[in-house]
């Protein structure tokens, strides 16, 4: 009897061994599993959306007048950013126009909010909840590039950061012809092909070049951390942080490329 | 009572990716699922699928808590064998557990909150089965 059940659980040992190792290779099961956490997390987050709510009804007067004085200073100022930026980006079209530069309004952008984050800092994928995401769309904070959906489903996606080691960003610095690649090494980023003689300084900050066509060019990537000569090689070893502060971001954007449902 | 930890495990995970960012909380699907193999060896086909969800939604990799669920059902009884039944090689094996949070970068506060749960889960846990046997 007891060889029997032994035999038993050697047997769904192999087959659930077999099961993982197949799902391992074969699908991208760790996307799958946090996109199905995508409505627990939303209930999860529903109770402290209500305590905001109501936490808002209890406010004093006094520190609403204050917030208001507040916000409407804040909007003046805003509406003095809006009043340059568009002049600012009627500029910009007139100097794209003139040195016939593609335009990255081929891009449709909309808003994600950010539903989970797994805490360790190897992989840091992200659950968003957005209108309709489609894979290798590029995602981004106000700060700068945060990664790739790698998995979307109803109403979800799922983001692959930059500090994930899969993912090589072709980046350069601004007014340089410098190309080199960001890849993700757990909570830094490492920066390839820097030739020693051109290697950037601490605090320089790597934008998008657009080389390859996934990433809009100009967004800033990372920020220069160190810089260290390799002995008997020709590049440099550099290591940067990312620009973008996804950790304690509630909100980010995605890049949706024009007609790019249709990618086969 | 599996069911009801099977649920409580999942929804710490959920509580893990929804609130990782703002506080500081322990691992609460590794701590009961570590306690439980821990507290009866047996309880493995239980925690295997379980632990493999927990790797791939927090380490995307099965190399987490899923070898070391795989593991202990093999190697304490052969550790108790020869050692004689003791605490020292489940110790051995609940750090083998919290290992891949350090690995996988996650923050030293909370694994510490994690050992803080494990160990009076794993006695509960301990109480529970004895209480059933």
């Amino acid at each position: 009897m007891i060889i029997k059940r032994l035999d038993i659980s050697w047997a769904t040992l192999v087959v659930l061994l077999l099961i993982f190792v197949i799902a391992l290779y074969r699908v991208p099961a760790a996307s799958w599993a946090t996109l199905g956490m995508g409505p627990v997390l939303e209930a999860l987050h529903a109770p402290v959306r209500w305590m905001q709510d109501v936490s808002l009804w209890f406010e004093e007067r006094r520190q609403l007048q204050r917030e208001y004085t507040a916000l409407k200073r804040r909007l003046e100022q805003l509406a003095a950013i809006i009043q340059r930026t568009r002049s600012l980006e009627e500029e910009n079209r007139q100097l794209k126009a003139l040195l016939g530069i593609a335009n990255i309004e081929g891009f449709d952008w909309q808003a994600a909010k950010v539903l989970g984050r797994s805490p360790d800092t190897m992989s840091q994928r992200l659950l968003v909840q957005t209108r309709q995401a489609d894979i290798d769309d590029v995602v981004v904070s106000s700060e700068g590039l945060v990664g790739l959906v790698v998995e979307s489903g109803q109403g979800y996606a799922v983001v692959r950061t930059i500090l994930d080691a899969s993912l090589s960003v072709p980046v350069t610095l601004p007014d340089s012809h410098l190309a080199s690649l960001v890849r993700g090494q757990g909570d830094e980023l490492i920066i390839d092909f820097i030739p020693w003689e051109e290697a950037p300084g601490v605090g320089d900050v790597f934008v998008t070049s657009g080389a390859g066509g996934l990433f809009p060019p100009g967004i800033p990537v990372a920020r220069v951390l160190r810089v260290e000569p390799v002995p008997g090689r020709m590049y440099a070893h550099v290591e940067g942080q990312p620009v973008a502060q996804w950790r304690k971001a509630n909100w980010l954007a995605i890049a949706n490329r024009h007609g790019a449902g249709h990618r086969p | 009572m599996t069911v009801l930890w099977t649920i409580i495990a999942l929804l710490g995970m959920a509580l893990n990716l929804a609130f990782s960012h703002v506080l500081v909380q322990p691992d609460w699907a590794l701590a009961i699922l570590t306690g439980t193999v821990l507290a009866h060896r047996g309880a493995w086909l239980w925690a295997a699928p379980l632990a493999s969800v927990h790797d791939l939604l927090f380490f995307d990799s099965l190399w987490g808590l899923l070898p070391v669920v795989l593991v202990v059902p093999l190697a304490l009884p052969y550790l108790d064998f020869h050692l004689g039944p003791a605490l020292p090689q489940r110790f051995v094996f609940m750090l083998l557990a919290l290992a891949p949070m350090i690995m996988f970068g996650v923050p030293l506060a909370s694994c510490m909150l994690t050992a803080a749960c494990l160990i009076p889960f794993w006695h509960f846990m301990a109480g529970y089965y004895a209480r059933r046997a």
